[in-house]
């Protein structure tokens, strides 16, 4: 009976509209080698043109990959590294942001979007180490080594 | 005849060990960050913080760095170029290109672009073959004169008539999204009230 209540809570859930609070991120723009997605548990290497959600990881060994936020902020990753896509809203219509990311470990740059120049307090990067405050700006980030 | 006690066995054993753990701690995770100059030539700022403290950096080529959660981020220095490259060299090759936007007028009170804006579309289709995995955004906005609800019915009915001329025009493309941000993107920041026929615009961002 308990299982059945399961597979019927993950019915529901799945069928809820994916897009009722846009979960959408960034699109794979750039990509030299091989990266990987960890999308809700599945891990998958990564193409040109895929999408990304929140709360998706995204890691790299020898690759390297670039994407573009649906406000135009772009990241791009190095080798070694491993990104959490923590939060990220843009409802410019209705005033709402946010945009969070997290470095793990590796190296990235960040260029900032529309989200930095709307709403400067809202983006954020956090490492192991410290959290990075973003007003409308391009920056590195190395964590590790 | 003398015996070494088994824990001072157990101790010259593990010396190494713990000398190992210990580096090990020491090297463990910390953070370089680096503020650059944006491309315009203009440069921004960042505040680097943790439990201990924060830095600010506002000069391009700034690097701050941070050891552990519980000390305070370093003093901001200056590094050079050829540091940069050898640390980011990979990260700044996979940089993508950078949203180009279109701006597109109105006749006035209409949802008829002005024949200005139409000569724009050429040069549109040409930048959406620059871009790998090209998303187009068609966003109205208004400005801050008149009532907020007209305002914004009148910019999405723009934003659509847009994608019409441009689908009219032969564009075929799967990922467009078209809507209205009212008057809370303004090219020109006005007060509240102000006619500003700049921001009665149409923005066409390729990305």
């Amino acid at each position: 009976m308990r299982f059945l209540v399961s597979i019927l809570t993950v019915l529901v859930l799945s069928l809820q509209p994916s897009y009722a609070q846009d979960s959408r991120v960034a699109l794979v723009k750039v990509l030299e080698g091989s990266a990987f997605a960890i999308q809700s548990g599945e891990r998958q290497e990564l193409r040109v043109g895929q999408q990304i959600f929140r709360q998706d990881v995204v890691e790299t060994a020898s690759g390297t990959v670039g994407l573009t936020f649906r406000d135009g902020s772009r990241i791009s990753i190095g080798p070694n590294s491993r990104i959490v896509f923590k939060e990220f809203q843009y409802s410019p219509n209705e005033g709402k942001f946010a945009f969070l990311i997290s470095i793990v470990k590796g190296t990235m740059q960040y260029i900032s979007g529309v989200i930095a120049k709307l709403a400067p307090g809202s983006v954020k990067i956090e490492t192991p180490v410290a959290t990075v405050a973003v007003r409308g700006t391009r920056l590195l980030i190395k964590v590790g080594g | 005849m003398y015996a070494p006690r088994p824990l001072q066995v157990a101790a010259r054993r593990c010396f190494p060990i713990l000398l190992l753990a210990f580096l090990g701690a020491c090297a463990g995770p910390r953070a370089a960050v680096v503020l650059l100059p944006n491309q315009d030539g203009s440069t921004g700022a960042i505040e680097i913080s943790n439990e201990a403290g924060s830095q600010i950096a506002d000069k391009p080529n700034q690097v701050v760095r941070v050891t552990s959660k519980e000390t305070k981020p370093q003093q901001p220095a200056v590094i050079t170029e050829t540091e940069i490259s050898k640390e980011w060299g990979p990260v700044l090759r996979v940089s993508p290109l950078g949203p180009k936007t279109f701006h597109m007028y109105f006749q006035f009170g209409t949802d008829e672009l002005t024949l200005e804006s139409q000569n724009q579309f050429p040069r549109i289709f040409e930048e959406l073959k620059r871009y790998p995995a090209a998303e187009l955004s068609i966003v109205g906005h208004t400005d801050r004169a008149g009532a907020a609800e007209l305002n914004a019915a009148l910019s999405l009915k723009r934003a659509k008539s847009t994608l019409r001329r441009l689908v009219e025009a032969g564009l075929k493309h799967s990922r467009v999204e078209v809507e209205s941000h009212g008057e809370n993107n303004p090219l020109i920041p006005t007060a509240d009230g102000v006619a500003e026929p700049r921001n009665r615009r149409v923005e066409v961002t390729i990305r």
